[in-house]
């Protein structure tokens, strides 16, 4: 069996488009992430019941499934359920962005409750009020701490995002399936495939890990 | 606040408290301190020293027992509900420094110490600013207004930390183990800014593992174990001819480890 990595005869174009919506779907499920995982941070932290448990039914629900169970889910249940289909890339971004909300509302929480004692003790000793506590201090530092795992966070869900194509969205993963059987290379579109994943999650986690060496300076 | 020279500025009367229901810290404290005095708390670790910086800044709930602070009340839980009642206009009038800095590593050293004063007192960044400047010269950091906390050694955090308490015009500093937790060869320019203080009569209270430091600085020495005070005079007393005796093993055996 003969490899050939020789595509001249192909066209790249569909597995550009693919990456296009595949990054699409990243951006725009991180900024559902990353905005409201920190509200859903604050609501599962909450000494009030009612507001607290659902909150944290919500998190356990996302952390606690497999994505694509969520993913199926949400393209056959919800639309029976509800009646309501919102187009195929819309439920994408929907299913990946509130998945990955929950998992952000995790790391906001763990770096919420990391705040040293004796930084609101400081706080308290220079006359601030609890809101004024929670605003200059907690949020600041908290959001600061997070961003490693926020960042972790969505380049998972960039790779995640490839589960999206075994309900038609038209993504890399979805381009890559149909260029393989069309030409018959699925060795060679799919290694090229993974090295286009590779390429743009590798720099990413070394951004993380620049970040955490970083922090640890920091905070030594 | 007006307050005559006879009245003492800080009046502690039968302090208790307890962390959980088995370890009691303070068991009935009494202390009255006067106008300009400098205070130095020592005695064993466990002994309440840090407890008590903590509870006269309300940091920590008392079971029972009041702190006047200028001869109004402050802190006091003698209602029967044994909630603690703080009165949080007072407490603004009290700085306190820790033992690991507390600077907050998010912010620049100027903007550490403006952030209380601009948001507390409500008064202008530009005049906040200048203030901090000024101070920071005085204690050798102008030109670390714009480096953060991590750019700084321990020693030039401590003075941060000690610039940032004094922006709001404290009437009483606490110092909670201002030193220990820094490298030998620092110590000396933290005790100096707080010697600085003491020449400028801030009164203070000061609590100290360092014997050279306690004895320099203090106009009163307060040895404090088991909760209660033991011991309480003037440095050369406590420090040099202490009269009870577990005041005289602890000062044997501090002196006994530093030489």
């Amino acid at each position: 069996m003969g490899y050939s990595f020789d595509f001249q005869s192909v066209s790249f174009g569909p597995l550009w488009e693919g990456l296009m919506v595949t990054l699409e779907l990243t951006v725009a499920a991180n900024i559902i992430g990353v905005v409201l995982g920190f509200p859903l941070a604050l609501l599962i932290m909450s000494r009030f019941a009612p507001v607290r448990l659902p909150a944290m039914l919500f998190v356990e629900f996302f952390r606690c499934t497999p994505a694509i169970v969520q993913i199926v889910w949400f393209f056959y249940c919800v639309p029976m359920l509800f009646n309501v289909f919102l187009g195929s890339m819309t439920m994408g971004i929907l299913a990946l962005g509130l998945n990955l909300m929950a998992f952000n509302a995790e790391a906001y929480r763990a770096a919420i409750q990391a705040v040293p004692r004796e930084q609101l003790d400081a706080g308290i000793a220079l006359g601030l009020n609890p809101l004024q506590r929670t605003l200059y201090i907690v949020l600041p530092t908290a959001v600061r701490a997070s961003i490693p795992v926020l960042l972790t966070n969505g380049i998972g869900i960039f790779q995640q995002t490839a589960l999206v194509a075994i309900v038609a969205v038209q993504d890399l993963m979805y381009q890559a399936k149909t260029l393989a059987t069309e030409t018959y290379r699925p060795i060679e579109t799919f290694t090229l495939v993974a090295l286009v994943y590779f390429a743009v999650s590798f720099p990413v986690s070394q951004v993380v890990g620049y970040l955490e060496r970083r922090r640890q300076l920091m905070m030594s | 606040m007006t307050m005559s020279f006879s009245a003492p500025l800080v009046k502690i009367q039968s302090l208790h408290k307890s962390y959980g229901p088995h370890i009691q810290v303070l068991k009935g404290l009494d202390i009255e301190m006067k106008p300009g005095e400098r205070v130095v708390v020592i005695g064993p670790s466990g002994g309440g020293k840090s407890t008590l910086l903590r509870v006269m800044m309300g940091l920590e709930k008392i079971d029972s027992g009041s702190i006047r602070f200028g001869g109004k009340p402050y802190i006091s839980s003698e209602s029967a509900d044994k909630k603690t009642e703080i009165d949080t206009e007072v407490r603004r009038s009290i700085g306190m420094v820790f033992q690991h800095y507390t600077l907050f590593p998010h912010l620049s050293v100027i903007q550490n110490l403006i952030l209380a004063p601009c948001k507390v007192r409500g008064e202008a960044k530009a005049s906040a600013t200048k203030r901090a400047q000024a101070l920071l010269e005085r204690f050798g950091l102008g030109a670390k207004a714009n480096a953060y906390p991590a750019q700084l050694s321990g020693g030039q955090k401590q003075r941060v930390a000690i610039a940032r308490a004094l922006m709001l015009d404290p009437k009483l500093m606490l110092f909670d183990e201002v030193t220990s937790a820094l490298d030998p060869e620092l110590v000396a320019e933290v005790e100096q800014v707080i010697l600085q203080l003491a020449a400028q009569d801030m009164p203070m209270m000061i609590v100290t593992h360092d014997m050279w430091f306690a004895k320099n600085i203090a106009s009163r020495v307060i040895f404090c174990a088991g909760g209660v005070v033991v011991e309480d005079g003037p440095p050369e007393q406590v420090l040099g001819a202490p009269k009870e005796e577990r005041t005289k093993d602890f000062i044997d055996r501090v002196f006994h480890i530093r030489h």
